[in-house]
């Protein structure tokens, strides 16, 4: 028998992952039903840059690898449902799986010109990227609507028929991120996650003994390129479907720097921090965007920037590890790992 | 279509856009050459002192002062910039630093969209400059100040870099940053300068091609993002490597927008640097024995 205390240390420490993990569910599930219709808008959004974020955090926290592009592959999926169901009336459904196999697919060609560069220049390119997409987008006009935007997107459907209704979208964003989260938890515990560990300084690791020692790093970085881009693809799709028009604006430099503040706030030693750091910038923004301009004035936009800027400076500067890292110091210290 | 005048003008629009991204370039050069900062707050240099000479000749002053007052006001936020963001975690990571320079490039945007708005601002041509026509081409009259203040930048750098005790030493701290502390150069010192240097640089910049581009808010990003495929394209550790980048992504550019319906010229000419960089990592020029 088990005392009270070393329960919850067993749960904080992650050993029994399950338990925390049907609990938040079970959380997520019934959240809609106490909360205003406003929370559940707001919290859509959330579980969207959550999947994104979570890819993202794969790959910066457990690759090593800097990405400022998701965006890129954000927009691949969003623009990829919007433009087959409305020309060809594939199957919404078909259509987000077939988009995310096609971003994994871009990702493995990209990311294998990448993983060859430093850090910093990655960080670069990723950044220019972005760019090359919005331009790719507005020039398309045929395709893409242009500047204006893709209208007219159908919602997912449900057996037959499509509810419009934000509550559906709340449930179908987060059972997706929910199963993104277990994906990516046991990927992290998997032969791929152990090679990614040795691979990453943050984990204590090197790059130079896990070579030695035989582990494919460059193989092992493409498939987490390739993982992030699929979430972020399969999180643009959701996005697409549930706004129903989609315009190149949302997909640019801010969309990428954004998650990779929400992967840096929120922590990158877990999968977990995606929530944390989705959930506090989300509702920051919410918070600016409605109180700020009312109370002091000045142009809406503003306070945000300026709050990403400061929160992103701040916890590098005072807590480089992220949130997550206040929880971590709270489990006990496992030696020899 | 392709006759004298219309090749004529493709090169002097390329050579205007190539000065353009080539000192933003250098700035990012100064930067990572001395601290291995990548500095991607630079674009937002360039923006505050093409708003701050706005803001100060709208409000009455003349030109040559507005802009020196506004030199003098970046150049303190890039002094900023290093002592309370980038000193205190100078010994993080890389990407920590990556990601510290951009937290300030969007606080910075922040407060510069809170004060000055939305509107996008111009000036007028320096001392009126007249458009020039030169066998059907036109010359707009602000160009010629753009490609010889850059010129000017790249001769003065050039001079500092290789004739005076101050530009040896940041070249020192460059090559060695222990060798440079053993021989008594300050490397803090030198860091903070190249700061300085650079925002120095990106605000005359900023303040040259507004009568040219307009200046806003937010065109201090895109700028960045410019100049730092230059660098890259060139080779970031060379002076004649960011200046050759900046020079073809200008011209890259203009040549598409003439060829190409419009709105195509943006995905070409970065889709072209793109795919040379990835072919050739270490850059066009390639410093031996430095990756």
């Amino acid at each position: 028998m088990r005392t009270v205390k070393e329960k919850i240390r067993a749960l904080l420490s992650g050993r029994e992952h399950r338990m925390v993990l049907a609990l938040f569910a079970l959380v997520l599930m019934t959240v809609p039903l106490l909360v205003g219709p406003y929370a559940v808008i707001v919290m859509v959004d959330v579980g969207l840059y959550s999947i994104v974020t979570m890819g993202l955090i794969l790959l910066m926290g457990f690759a090593g690898q800097i990405s400022l592009g998701q965006g890129v592959f954000f927009g691949l999926g969003a623009y990829m449902s919007g433009i087959i169901t409305t020309r060809f009336g594939l199957s919404p459904w078909l259509v987000l799986l077939v988009a995310a196999v096609a971003a994994g697919a871009v990702a493995i060609v990209v990311g294998r010109a990448l993983v060859r560069l430093r850090g910093l220049i990655v960080a670069g390119v990723t950044l220019a990227l972005n760019l090359v997409f919005c331009s790719l987008v507005v020039s398309l006009r045929d395709l893409t609507g242009g500047a204006t935007g893709l209208p007219l997107i159908p919602r997912l459907p449900l057996g037959g028929f499509a509810p419009s209704n934000t509550l559906f979208s709340y449930y179908v964003v987060w059972i997706v991120a929910i199963l993104l989260l277990v994906f990516s938890l046991n990927l992290v515990n998997s032969r791929t996650g152990r090679a990614l560990k040795s691979v990453n300084l943050l984990a204590g690791g090197s790059e130079d003994t896990a070579q030695v020692l035989g582990v494919d790093i460059i193989r092992y970085k493409v498939q987490v390129f390739a993982v992030g881009a699929i979430y972020a693809s399969i999180a643009g799709s959701l996005y697409a479907h549930y706004t129903g028009c989609i315009e190149p604006g949302a997909f640019g430099v801010h969309f990428s720097v954004l998650v990779a503040i929400m992967a840096i706030i929120g922590g990158m030693t877990s999968p977990w921090g995606a929530f944390l750091g989705a959930g506090l910038i989300v509702s920051v923004n919410e918070a600016l965007r409605e109180v700020m301009p009312a109370v002091v004035g000045g142009s809406t936009g503003a306070y945000e920037l300026i709050a990403y800027g400061s929160i992103l400076v701040a916890t590098l500067l005072f807590l480089p590890q992220g949130l997550m890292s206040i929880w971590r110091r709270l489990q006990p210290q496992e030696r020899f790992r | 279509m392709l006759d004298l005048s219309a090749i004529l003008q493709f090169f002097i629009s390329g050579v205007n856009l190539g000065c353009i991204y080539a000192a933003i370039g250098l700035g990012l050069f100064v930067v990572y050459g001395v601290t291995g900062v990548l500095n991607l707050a630079q674009g937002e240099f360039v923006m505050l002192g093409g708003m701050l000479t706005v803001a100060f000749y709208t409000a009455g002053t003349a030109l040559v002062p507005s802009l020196l007052m506004a030199v003098i006001i970046v150049a303190l936020v890039g002094a900023m910039l290093y002592r309370l963001i980038i000193y205190p975690a100078r010994n993080s990571s890389g990407s920590t630093l990556v990601f510290l320079t951009l937290g300030f490039a969007f606080a910075t945007e922040g407060i510069a969209l809170s004060v000055w708005g939305w509107e996008f601002k111009s000036l007028p041509s320096f001392w009126g400059s007249p458009n020039i026509q030169l066998w059907g081409a036109t010359i707009f009259g602000q160009t010629p100040w753009v490609v010889g203040t850059t010129l000017l930048l790249v001769i003065g750098l050039f001079f500092f870099f290789g004739h005076t005790i101050h530009g040896k030493a940041l070249r020192a701290c460059a090559d060695e940053p222990l060798g440079a502390r053993t021989v008594g150069i300050s490397t803090d010192q030198m860091a903070l300068f190249s700061f300085v240097l650079a925002a120095s640089l990106g605000a005359v910049v900023g303040a040259v091609i507004t009568p040219l581009t307009m200046t806003g808010y937010g065109v201090g990003m895109p700028l960045t993002i410019k100049g730092l495929l230059a660098a890259l394209v060139g080779g970031i550790n060379r002076a004649e490597g960011v200046i050759l980048g900046g020079m073809a992504l200008g011209m890259a550019e203009a040549i598409s927008a003439g060829l190409m319906p419009s709105g195509y010229h943006g995905v070409i000419a970065l889709g072209i640097l793109i795919v040379v960089f990835l072919s050739r990592p270490r850059g066009l020029l390639v410093a031996p024995g430095k990756v």
